[in-house]
């Protein structure tokens, strides 16, 4: 299972990994420091969200995730320890406030989500289509797992996307113009609802992108919704957003979602992460 | 900046200037998952994107994105009985007040009076005049966020008409505490305003097209879209501006403010 080889880089990352462990914030601690910080009724609007993070149900599903990482599975029977999620394989810590980032392997810049996709299909061996890698939704997904248990890894750290390549520069570029896009019939941009700071949608108090103490919370994810009593992803609140916007489905792990997610991610830069987080 | 003037083919959004060269791979590959039954969601790994996203705009990268690389499904139906790629296709109005939103800067005043002459040339009116509705239908209306929404849990218009959703963005009753804030408060709208036949028209215009008064609002144009009927819309206006409707009730003396914003 694990391997010594002993090159520098690896040496590297492991020393890198373990200043970056006693950096983690529990998500609770996070949020009271933000809302210390600032004055904002999006951070606060739900007290009884803050009363319970510590009990905080996603916190049940990284465990799973953890467990499920290190698991040898699929036709290889391979753990996810060889996984490069950004700063090496096997690296965790610290890796989900970097993402979405390129990635030489594939040429492309992705996402978490993408990104675990194609490390269970090409270590794994699992297809596309098996549920393990198919399901996205759910907290009994394995999708949701490894997402949740990873991104918790993150918890406390800032976000901090790099924007070294230019097909980071450019995703992130035209996530911004997705971000404004007006289209369809009622004419609305996530802007209209996302760029002002205290407005309310009904009884909801919207988080604003031009905020980031506020941005963070609001792309903290997984977190558990409450209200659907399931850990959910940034994929979901984003089809959830267009559903609500009366545009298309988007498609998770496609260019346009993860374009938005380098945006949105950007936003929230040197804000910490709350992860994983409690929503309504 | 896309200028008003730079009116795009409406079908696919946006001409991309780019070599067919770069820009066959991307499609070819997303042309055989596509025979192969796949949808982008189910490659694991998506082709790479070419050295041509850099080479593009952020706009036309944008464009390409929600047209050409798999973003949305864009083949559902919808319930107006056109497609979802149509709703993803900008008109002038929302593509110029996207720029400007993007930009951070103000509207400046030429293009505003180019999106407001827009709204004012396609605003159509009743035949038989601007008139009152039912407040009381008017008031489903303005409470209700059903209608349009694709993708999943789509809304079936034949079970339940379509709302106006206007709570969503403003308060009205003023006994209703569960009201957005998007838009200026309209409780007492009629009241404050009265009800002569310049505004009857006023608001009937507001609905149809807002940008003829407020160009680039974030409010949605009803009229324009068809997304309220001509009879709605006179629901509507009743529920604003008829005496009768709460809208235009004093509050009672133990309504609690305060109560509303601690929600
Ligand atoms: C019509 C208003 C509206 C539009 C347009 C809209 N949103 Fe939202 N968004 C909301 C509401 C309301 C919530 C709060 C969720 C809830 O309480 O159920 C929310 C929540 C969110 C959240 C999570 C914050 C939280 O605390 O739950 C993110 C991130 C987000 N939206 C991003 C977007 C993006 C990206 C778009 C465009 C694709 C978008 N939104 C478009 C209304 C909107
Ligand atoms: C997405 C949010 C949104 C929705 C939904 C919405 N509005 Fe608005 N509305 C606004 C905004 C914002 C303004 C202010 C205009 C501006 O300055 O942009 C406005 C302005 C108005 C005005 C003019 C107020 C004045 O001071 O003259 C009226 C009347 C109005 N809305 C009625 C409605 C009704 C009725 C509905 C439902 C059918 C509705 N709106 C739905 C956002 C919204």
């Amino acid at each position: 299972m694990y391997k010594t080889i002993t090159t520098a880089a690896t040496l590297a990352a492991l020393l890198t990994t373990a200043a970056i462990a006693d950096e983690l914030r529990a998500p609770e601690d996070v949020l009271q420091g933000l809302i210390d910080d600032n004055e904002s009724a999006y951070l606060t609007q739900s007290e009884q969200n803050i009363m319970m993070m510590p009990d905080n149900a996603a916190l049940w599903t990284a465990e799973e995730g953890k467990d499920l990482f290190f698991e040898e599975r699929g036709p290889n029977n391979k753990s996810l320890e060889t996984c490069d999620l950004g700063k090496g394989p096997g690296v965790v810590d610290g890796v989900y406030v970097e993402l979405p980032r390129f990635f030489e392997d594939t040429g492309r810049v992705m996402d978490l989500e993408s990104r675990l996709a194609y490390c269970m299909t090409s270590i794994q061996g699992f297809s596309p289509e098996d549920p393990e890698v198919k399901r996205r939704h759910g907290s009994d997904s394995d999708m949701m797992k490894l997402q949740t248990y990873i991104a918790n890894r993150s918890s406390g750290l800032p976000w901090n996307p790099p924007m070294d390549h230019p097909l980071e520069q450019a995703m992130r570029d035209a996530g911004e113009v997705l971000f404004y896009r007006r289209a369809g019939t009622s004419d609305f941009s996530c802007a209209t609802c996302h760029t002002n700071t205290g407005k309310r949608i009904r009884a909801s108090v919207l988080p604003n992108i031009n905020e980031p103490h506020e941005w963070t919370k609001a792309i903290s994810w997984p977190a558990y919704r409450v209200g659907h009593q399931q850990v959910r992803s940034s994929n979901h609140r984003i089809r959830g957003c267009y559903w609500q916007m009366r545009q298309p489905q988007s498609i998770p792990g496609s260019d346009a979602a993860i374009a938005l997610m380098s945006f949105w991610t950007d936003a929230a830069r040197g804000e910490p992460a709350i992860l994983p987080d409690k929503k309504r | 900046m896309t200028h008003p003037a730079t009116h795009r083919s409406p079908v696919h959004g946006t001409p991309v200037h780019r070599s067919p060269v770069h820009r066959s791979p991307v499609r070819s590959a997303l042309a055989a998952a596509a025979l192969l039954g796949l949808s982008a969601a189910a490659m694991a790994a998506p082709p790479a994107p070419e050295a041509a996203y850099t080479a593009m705009s952020a706009e036309e990268l944008a464009d390409y994105l929600v047209f050409e690389a798999g973003g949305f499904d864009l083949d559902a139906k919808t319930q107006d009985g056109g497609t979802a790629r149509e709703r993803m296709t900008q008109d002038r109005t929302q593509k110029v007040c996207s720029a400007i939103a993007r930009s951070g800067t103000d509207l400046d005043r030429a293009t505003a009076a180019k999106i407001s002459a827009l709204a004012d040339d396609t605003i159509e009116f009743p035949e038989d005049g601007v008139a009152l509705g039912d407040w009381q239908r008017g008031e489903e209306i303005a409470r209700s966020g059903f209608g349009y929404r694709i993708g999943h849990r789509v809304d079936n218009h034949d079970e339940r008409t379509p709302g106006g959703n206007c709570y969503a963005c403003h308060q009205l009753d003023p006994n209703e505490i569960a009201y957005g804030t998007v838009g200026p408060s309209l409780t007492g709208y009629g009241r404050l305003r009265g009800t002569s036949e310049a505004m009857l028209k006023h608001t009937y215009q507001i609905l149809y097209n807002p940008n003829l008064f407020f160009p680039c609002t974030t409010m949605p144009r009803f009229g324009h879209h068809g997304t309220l009927t001509q009879q709605q819309i006179a629901d509507v206006m009743a529920y604003l501006l008829d005496p009768e409707s709460p809208v235009n009730q004093e509050p009672p003396q133990t309504a609690d403010a305060e109560s509303a914003d601690t929600d």
